[in-house]
């Protein structure tokens, strides 16, 4: 018999203004740092990689969610359960390719762009959110499977929605052995 | 006409808009003699034993032509505006409310992490809702 109450969940939630405002402060940080946008893009997306392959214990400790059995399945995970869990949001996933290998989440609202109206004239290439790009593919990765995420298109770059496109690369290996 | 204009702590502005847009020399004048009003009210705030901030200043002065009415933020950004004094049907808390939004947009301002504090205010957000609100006091 146990006497120790389960690992409760304890819901210290911080200010989601200090939050937005300390993603603002990393990016405005890094373009003072590197002159060239791709600099700081390939930095961020490093950042990202860093916190999604420490990220994943923690969504599947606090999702208790199911093996997902097919890209598509995990496409929709990222995307309602996930999304959800840590940024509030929920966007929209569609398969991209015949395949079924591409995806594209679109995004309708994004919360760490509350305060940036436009990106500064000389950041035009500039993928601001591309952390997020980074904690997918790290978070992937830790679950073996390999999959390339980029920003395909981006409200403050100009484009009408702002649209993440994942693409795994290798097929998931054959289960034989389900796990309970 | 009417005109809207922020300043900085040191007084240098921010931000100017007028409509229409050939008053522009004038109500850089306004303001800049309005600012000794400004600092005398926030002395006068000081040494005052107020429990609340007061930020709005009210009317600084009149004239003839025109009323100047100010707004003082804690981190000591001015927001000067100024009416027509025909434009008589203009209550204070309408004067009140266009502040507060000022006031809120300015600190959405703050909070993008590409615009650095003292910089000269280039936003169309801002732009739109100055425009909007000085629409209103025709």
């Amino acid at each position: 018999m146990s006497h120790s109450p389960g690992r409760k969940q304890e819901n210290h939630k911080i200010s989601r203004e200090l939050f937005v405002l300390t993603y603002g402060a990393l990016v405005a940080q890094l373009c003072k740092d590197y002159e060239k946008d791709e600099d700081v893009n390939t930095c961020l997306d490093r950042m990202g990689y860093s916190i999604g392959i420490r990220l994943i214990d923690d969504f599947l400790a606090h999702s208790a969610v199911k093996k997902c059995r097919s890209y598509s399945e995990t496409a929709d995970m990222i995307a309602q359960i996930a999304f959800k869990m840590y940024l509030g949001v929920t966007p929209s996933v569609s398969c991209r390719s015949a395949a079924g290998n591409e995806f594209s989440l679109i995004l309708d609202k994004n919360p760490l762009v509350e305060f940036v109206e436009e990106l500064p004239a000389e950041r035009a290439s500039l993928c601001y959110c591309n952390l997020l790009c980074g904690v997918i593919r790290g978070a992937l990765e830790m679950v073996h499977l390999a999959a390339e995420v980029t920003f395909l298109q981006d409200r403050l770059k100009g484009d009408a929605v702002t649209e993440i496109g994942i693409t795994f690369l290798r097929k998931p290996e054959d289960r034989k052995h389900k796990r309970n | 006409s009417r005109q809207c204009g922020l300043l900085s702590p040191q007084n240098y502005p921010l931000y100017i808009r007028s409509v229409p847009t050939e008053n522009e020399l004038k109500f850089h004048y306004t303001v800049h003699t309005s600012l000794d009003v400004v600092d005398e009210k926030i002395s006068a705030m000081g040494k005052a034993l107020v429990d609340q901030r007061e930020l709005y200043l009210g009317l600084l002065y009149p004239t003839e032509d025109y009323k100047v009415y100010g707004y003082v933020t804690n981190s000591k950004v001015k927001f000067v505006m100024v009416v027509d004094s025909s434009n008589t049907a203009l209550r204070d808390n309408e004067i009140r409310s266009m502040f507060r939004k000022l006031h809120n947009s300015y600190t959405d301002i703050m909070c993008n992490p590409f615009y650095n504090p003292g910089d000269r205010i280039h936003s169309r957000a801002f732009d739109n809702m100055v425009n909007s609100m000085m629409m209103q006091v025709c």
